[in-house]
């Protein structure tokens, strides 16, 4: 919940431990038993595979035609997101559904840890967010050049033959810059929420956190909405004709 | 996941989260284009000609995302007003 902040993970720092950390060794150094063999975000990260895993399982196990409780949510969570990507890209789009909804599945659940108190969200820690977002890049690229083959660098000259050369340039740039906003996108707002709670839960422990938890559960789905929102963008674009 | 059950409650959403990207992609495209440049020039020797070239791509790139995300926005908000108020053909036919 601390956001990086020196605060009691106790948890990990004791399984870092028992796999094999040494905390006489120098703290703060890189032998860091908080870091040292598995860094938090990363335990925290496999927390909510873990989550997500068991969820889907325990779903999984009792399918029902009527659908009730844990099905009934994630039948309302998939079922209106995939209403929204057959309306941005076509029916073409159902076919990234598994991954789209993944993602945003997996960055809400990493969000929402951070409101749990002694754990900490992984994605207020950059690398986690980074890899995403690459992932994110690789994937549009691949599925833009699975689609059009050779034909994807249409995608990249804009309309007039005449100022290919630097509408080549710009959309370089700026196709670079995706996985980058993407990243400090999500980065910022999650860490900073979470060092806004840290400072509010100093001044005044309950009465002020309380009320943010709910802006902030807010603030979080929309941040998962907005990364999977993107990611179902920069996915039409690259499945689109280019104009 | 209350702001999945109302259509129109989730459009809202939806346009208010791709506001909220239109300020980064300026930033990150002008700062991509700036890396660019800087290690194009450590790479060429050419120093500080292709940094500032590639800074202005950069900020011509930043700002044509900007359009592109505001061309966006309008199309949604228009699909948006004819969603609630009906037919929007028939209000424009009344206007002029």
């Amino acid at each position: 919940m601390a956001g990086g902040l020196p605060h009691p993970l106790v948890i990990f720092r004791e399984l870092n431990i028992a796999l094999g950390a040494d905390p006489a060794a120098a703290a703060g150094s890189a032998l860091d038993p908080m870091i040292y063999p598995v860094p938090t975000h990363v335990w925290f990260t496999w927390l909510a595979m873990a989550i997500l895993l068991i969820a889907g399982l325990m779903v999984r196990r009792k399918l029902t035609l009527v659908p009730g409780g844990l099905q009934n949510f994630f039948e309302l969570v998939v079922g209106g997101l995939e209403d929204f990507v057959v309306a941005n890209i076509g029916e073409k789009g159902r076919q990234f559904m598994p991954i789209l909804v993944t993602i945003f599945l997996f960055v809400l659940t990493m969000n929402y840890l951070g409101l749990v108190p002694g754990c900490d969200a992984p994605t207020a820690n950059i690398n986690t967010n980074a890899a995403m977002a690459i992932f994110v890049f690789l994937y549009y690229n691949y599925v833009g050049i699975k689609t059009w083959k050779a034909g994807y660098i249409k995608h990249f000259l804009g309309p007039m033959p005449a100022l290919a050369p630097l509408m080549l340039v710009l959309e370089i740039i700026s196709h670079l810059a995706r996985p980058l906003s993407l990243t400090l996108r999500l980065f910022g707002n999650i860490r900073g929420e979470e060092i806004v709670l840290v400072l509010l839960f100093v001044l005044a422990p309950l009465y002020s956190t309380l009320p943010m938890y709910f802006l902030f559960i807010l603030a979080k789905s929309i941040q998962a909405l907005i990364f999977f929102m993107l990611t179902m963008i920069y996915l039409k674009g690259a499945v689109e004709h280019a104009h | 996941m209350a702001f999945f059950k109302g259509d129109r409650h989730r459009e809202i959403i939806d346009q208010l989260s791709t506001a909220g990207t239109i300020g980064l992609h300026l930033v990150c495209s002008t700062f991509v284009g700036m890396a660019f440049g800087w290690y194009l020039d450590k790479w060429l020797g050419t120093k500080p000609w292709l940094l500032l070239v590639m800074l202005i791509f950069g900020i011509i790139a930043g700002f044509r995302n900007v359009i592109h995300e505001m061309q966006r926005i309008q199309q949604a908000d228009k699909k948006l007003d004819q969603k609630i108020n009906g037919t929007g053909h028939e209000d424009e036919k009344n206007d002029s």
